[in-house]
């Protein structure tokens, strides 16, 4: 366990808004609302963007319209589940810490982030040899599995971790 | 205890629903599942509105376009239902006495009955008509009371 870390969590969770998060009536129930809200509204619709790629949804629309129609809406939602989500982490930041499924999903949001950055420098560089295309070149199906399965990730370690928050 | 009290006491003392009560992996698993369910009818039914209203494109018949969305949001509340009877199994009789399990089980009525009912035609038909538009509006709106209701559920049980 690195200390420095643990000491970083401590520290988060004196800060006021820590301490809010974990003492007010409506502060908790409202932000766990919010992201859980705004992960159903984001995630639901990245993944028609992913089904895209993967070739088995809307496959007479071209890729880069079907992304800019949806990603801005997903885009928002997204903003407002990660300050939704950091808030309520500054109320329970050691006991996440010490969560196996707090990582889980942390590794999985890492690997969407990652997955991302990959096919915007990446792969749809080349967007253009196959936008129309119904059945998008292995490179970009495989970078809407991979969104599909870290995002289910994430949603299945979130829900662990709120069973799971305060058992040793 | 009333009938269905009664009914729901046999099913809670169920050894399916007590294997769920007695497991946290299963419990943990089952609302991850259901919460994906959500996910699936909301993104589909959003998707599928923003198509029905001539937001993604407008030289392709609606009924193609919203194909995968249509079939997508049923193999969704599949999902969460299934998952969310499981859920539920085991506390049914204090879900039943909660005022946010009840105003969600209404909205999940009139969403599904919408869907069924409404919406699903609608995306089968013509698009950019008012009420075509309306139906996706509605129908989106009426999922995403559902899916309020549930966290009202779990934060306030």
């Amino acid at each position: 366990m690195a200390e420095w870390l643990f000491h970083l969590c401590e520290q988060l969770e004196a800060t006021s808004l820590g301490v809010w998060v974990r003492e007010s009536i409506y502060g908790f129930p409202i932000l766990v609302a919010v992201h859980i809200i705004t992960l159903v509204f984001s995630v639901g619709i990245v993944v028609w963007l992913d089904l895209r790629l993967v070739g088995v949804s809307m496959t007479g629309v071209p890729v880069s319209r079907v992304y800019r129609r949806l990603m801005p809406l997903a885009f928002v939602g997204f903003a407002v589940m990660t300050l939704s989500g950091g808030s309520l982490l500054t109320g329970f930041a050691t006991s996440a810490y010490k969560n196996p499924y707090f990582r889980v999903k942390l590794v999985a949001l890492l690997t969407a982030g990652v997955n991302a950055l990959v096919y915007h420098t990446n792969i749809e560089r080349r967007i253009a040899l196959w936008d129309r295309s119904p059945v998008p070149p292995t490179a970009a199906r495989m970078a809407g599995l991979i969104s599909i399965a870290a995002w289910t990730t994430v949603i299945l370690a979130g829900r662990m971790m709120s069973y799971t928050l305060y058992t040793p | 205890m009333s009938g269905l009290g009664d009914f729901f006491s046999q099913i809670e003392s169920s050894s399916l629903a007590t294997t769920i009560r007695d497991s946290t992996i299963l419990t943990g698993t089952l609302s991850g599942i259901h919460l994906i369910g959500l996910t699936l009818i909301v993104g589909s039914v959003l998707v599928s509105s923003a198509g029905l209203a001539g937001l993604i494109v407008n030289d392709q018949p609606v009924a193609e376009l919203t194909r995968a969305t249509r079939r997508a949001s049923i193999v969704g509340m599949i999902i969460s239902i299934t998952s969310g009877l499981l859920l539920v199994s085991f506390r049914l009789n204090m879900s039943a006495a909660t005022q946010a399990f009840r105003i969600k089980m209404l909205m999940l009525v009139v969403a599904t009955l919408f869907h069924f009912l409404v919406y699903m035609p609608a995306a089968r038909g013509q698009r950019s008509a008012v009420a075509t538009k309306l139906a996706g509006a509605v129908a989106f709106l009426l999922w995403f009371g559902v899916v309020l209701g549930g966290c009202a559920f779990i934060l306030f049980e």
